[in-house]
């Protein structure tokens, strides 16, 4: 008897066959954590964001717009820097989206001010006379309901106490109220005069669309002002940490992860000069050993202010000069 | 090759194994007539 | 009519059902191709494109695929175990519930109530409720396959038993979501795992709603409507088990170059390239039956359907795992090449292969004689027409439009700004509209031609043919 004679094997034989490719794929990757890292760079939404995200799916934008950015060079020159697993991770659903009937948005916080959303998501006609995306000028005509806010974020477990909720709404309720909100003219020309001092759902989609890519961008920012700070044109030329024992064995941490690959353990040298003896190419001074670090050097040492920053090159001086004094 | 390379080719080198097994089961001369059989059943008057 | 006390009430129930669904779905269809080039018509929120293409997909891939597969799955369950259906009343109940369910679905989808989930969009009170649906379903299949009296199953049957056994596990795992109220929920899944979980359901909902039971129908049908047998068994053995162990790796060939991990994207391109194989298997199983027979595409109406509904699944199979490369994937994912390759698969072939399943069991399940032999080939030739027009106008519209996304000038920059890849679409789009008419009234010529042979018109005709023989 084989098994075309046995309906109930022939199910049992299917249904292992069809779980060897989704438990390889599928439940394998969901248990291990670099499938869907986390990083404290990346913060939850706000009560406000996560009303504004329920929003963008009930109305279905994701059927229009992709929330992911490939690693394609013209990708990147079109919507910003690529995707990174991270940033998903307070995602319930995920919303990467199938098609770009419009453009991807995964990087379009910050790129235009509240009052371009509030005009755009009026009548985007108006703004781009050829656009087909549909005008959501209602959204502003509908209070914002936040009866189940702190429901839902207890349930993403997003960690906030109901107080917190409660300050998160009332202080966005007051920012895009008070009369010193940059969007204030066009939010008032798209809201109706009896919502105009409360949220409504245009409100708190407008807040998601500023949210995504936000904390991607500011650790862009933040890495432009570590680099900015270490270059030698603005950084301070005394080493601050001069003679410091504790810098030094905190620069030696730094050094061993970072600079021993080239110049050895001890600084003894090795693809990289020995950085012990009394011979530098480019200047003896704490100032020429900074611009060295911070700058590179034409003969293969890299650049190391977006990297290090303006503290960790000092620290880094500190122990070098501690171990020449050790010689 | 590292172990990933060898577990990645051992498993599609089992795939194959398994897949050329059930080939050679149901290609088997004389097989034919038991496994070809329900395709003439089916266009009996039902 | 029964005859051997077969019970084909729900055979004729699904089948109504799903044309009803069919026209339905179709006329959102056309809507939404019109809002693409007229944003106008997004008159209310409820009729705005992002609730819309909701409604669209589910009502076409749920209300009329399903109710075709449950008509044709319990036709062929009874003729196959050549047993009545197990539990008739409950297959009743299965035809009302199902019903409830879809338009449950459609007025929740038109409310904006919707999960965001591709093809899972539905918020978990309706999955409860289609997961009852599903277990009532596979209670008649097993219990009729368990008292049947043919001894060896016919493939249409293990196709039917894989469906049975993959859909309740899809869509189970895929749904699991935490409740906010009755309208809402959250995916139990974040980020990366989410859109993995969704893209494995994604992709094998094609599998196993778009391709395993409609390979029943094909297998079940062809011959039957030819009086060939299908031209190898085992051969399809072969097919069967590749293709049901190969799909489910194939999902994340929706997420090339995505945050997913790069592996599985690798893994899933690898499999998806493999199942051109089994897929093959099917297209060369349906040319190869009609060896030495192919006049029958002239002499016989329904052969038409069959043959040109498995090419377009074998050019589908080719299509999919092909723009699913990485290379290619960076050019035409995201475009409206993807739309196009998807409704050549679903307006070809699970049209054309439900259409003529229809045309076949009809006449045998009412005791009538179809309608029309003439309004049948006019619908055939329709549905194709409109069928080829539609996706190779989408096809060229996603190269252009690719190609616009990924031009740049010589110092780098880009050429076209957004906006300027959506205006060079227009008049593609409007063809598009044209291509959905034409199918349009060809489906509306086969509602007719189905009805009238179900009031009894045709009968008329066969007596007045038989006096004139």
């Amino acid at each position: 008897m084989s098994v075309y004679s046995k309906p109930i094997t022939f199910a049992l034989l299917s249904a292992v066959v069809i779980l060897v490719g989704t438990f390889i794929t599928l439940f394998i990757p969901m248990m291990l954590p670099s499938t869907q890292p986390v990083s404290d760079y990346i913060k939850p939404y706000t009560a406000i964001e996560l009303e504004g995200r329920d929003i963008y799916i009930r109305e279905g934008c994701n059927n229009c717009h992709t929330q992911t950015v490939r690693p394609l060079r013209t990708e990147v020159a079109r919507y910003g820097e690529y995707s990174k697993p991270e940033e998903f991770a307070y995602d319930r659903p995920f919303l990467w989206g199938s098609r770009r009937t419009g453009p991807d948005l995964n990087r379009v916080g910050g790129k235009y001010p509240d009052s371009w959303h509030y005009k755009h998501m009026n009548d985007p006609r108006s703004m781009f006379a050829k656009s087909n995306m549909p005008a959501y000028g209602w959204l502003a005509k509908r209070k914002l309901d936040t009866k189940y806010s702190y429901r839902k974020v207890s349930i993403l477990g997003y960690g906030y106490s109901e107080s917190d909720v409660r300050n998160q709404i009332e202080e966005y309720r007051k920012k895009v109220t008070s009369a010193d909100y940059p969007a204030r003219a066009v939010r008032e020309s798209v809201t109706p005069p009896e919502l105009r001092s409360e949220l409504t759902e245009m409100d708190a989609i407008i807040a998601y669309l500023q949210k995504l890519g936000r904390d991607v961008k500011a650790l862009k920012k933040k890495e432009m002002r570590m680099v900015a700070e270490a270059s030698p044109v603005t950084a301070s030329k005394r080493n601050p940490f001069a003679g410091s024992k504790k810098a030094a064995e905190e620069g030696e941490k730094i050094f061993k992860k970072n600079c021993a690959v080239c110049h050895g353990e001890d600084a003894e040298g090795g693809i990289g000069p020995n950085l012990t003896d009394d011979k530098w190419r480019y200047g003896n001074s704490d100032s020429d050993l900074y611009t060295t670090i911070s700058e590179g050097s034409p003969n293969g040492m890299p650049s190391w202010k977006g990297k290090l920053g303006n503290e960790a090159i000092w620290k880094v001086i500190t122990f070098i000069r501690s171990q020449r004094e050790q010689d | 090759m590292d172990w990933v390379d060898w577990a990645y080719l051992a498993f599609g080198g089992a795939l194959v194994a398994v897949f050329a097994c059930i080939v050679f089961y149901y290609y088997k001369p004389r097989r034919k007539r038991h496994v070809e059989e329900p395709k003439y059943r089916m266009l009996d008057d039902d | 009519m029964k005859e051997n006390g077969y019970d084909y009430s729900v055979v004729r129930g699904f089948a109504f059902s799903a044309i009803f669904w069919l026209i339905v779905g179709l006329l959102v269809g056309l809507w939404l191709a019109a809002e693409m080039i007229l944003p106008q018509l997004n008159l209310t929120p409820w009729l705005s494109f992002g609730r819309l293409r909701v409604v669209h997909t589910n009502g076409l891939a749920f209300g009329f695929a399903l109710a075709g597969i449950f008509s044709c799955t319990y036709y062929i369950l009874q003729r196959l175990t050549k047993v009545p259906l197990a539990f008739p009343r409950l297959a009743r109940f299965h035809l009302w519930l199902f019903n409830i369910a879809i338009a449950l679905a459609a007025l929740s989808l038109f409310a904006g109530m919707n999960t965001s989930k591709e093809y899972a969009e539905l918020e978990w009170p309706l999955d409860v409720g289609i997961v009852i649906m599903w277990v009532i379903f596979a209670i008649n299949v097993f219990g009729t396959l368990i008292k049947r009296k043919e001894k060896q199953m016919y493939i249409s049957l293990w196709y039917i038993i894989a469906m049975t056994v993959t859909i309740a596990v899809l869509y189970i795992v895929n749904n699991l979501e935490v409740p906010v109220n009755l309208f809402k929920s959250y995916s139990i899944y974040a980020g990366a795992n989410d859109a993995n979980v969704e893209w494995w359901y994604g992709h094998n909902a094609v599998g196993f709603v778009f391709t395993v039971p409609i390979l029943a129908m094909f297998y079940y049908f062809l011959p039957k409507s030819t009086n060939l047998p299908i031209y190898s068994h085992r051969l399809s053995i072969i097919a069967f088990w590749s293709l049901v162990f190969g799909y489910l790796w194939t999902g994340a060939h929706h997420l090339m170059l995505t945050p997913l991990p790069e592996w599985i994207q690798t893994v899933a391109i690898a499999f998806s390239i493999f199942l051109i194989a089994p897929s093959w298997g099917s297209v060369v199983n349906g040319y190869y039956t009609m060896r030495g027979n192919w006049d029958q595409m002239r002499t016989n109406y329904l052969v038409k359907f069959f043959i040109f509904g498995i090419t377009f699944y074998g050019l589908q199979t080719v299509q999919g795992p092909t723009q699913g490369l990485r290379t290619l994937t960076a050019f035409f994912h995201y475009t409206d090449y993807i739309p196009g390759h998807v409704h050549m698969g679903t307006m070809g072939w699970v049209t054309m292969i439900i259409s003529a399943s229809f045309y076949y069991m009809m006449p045998r399940i009412t005791g009538k004689e179809l309608y029309s032999i003439k309004l049948a080939n006019l619908h055939f030739w329709l549905i194709l027409v409109g069928q080829l027009l539609f996706t190779v106008t989408l096809w060229i519209a996603g190269i252009q439009q690719g190609a616009m996304w990924k031009a740049t000038n010589p110092d780098g920059s880009l050429t076209y700004s957004f906006l300027e890849g959506v205006v060079a679409l227009y008049p593609y789009w409007k063809i598009r509209l044209i291509g959905g008419l034409i199918y349009f009234v060809g489906i509306v010529v086969f509602t007719y031609n189905l009805i009238m042979t179900a009031r009894g018109a045709g009968v008329k005709l066969a007596e007045t043919r038989a006096q004139t023989a």
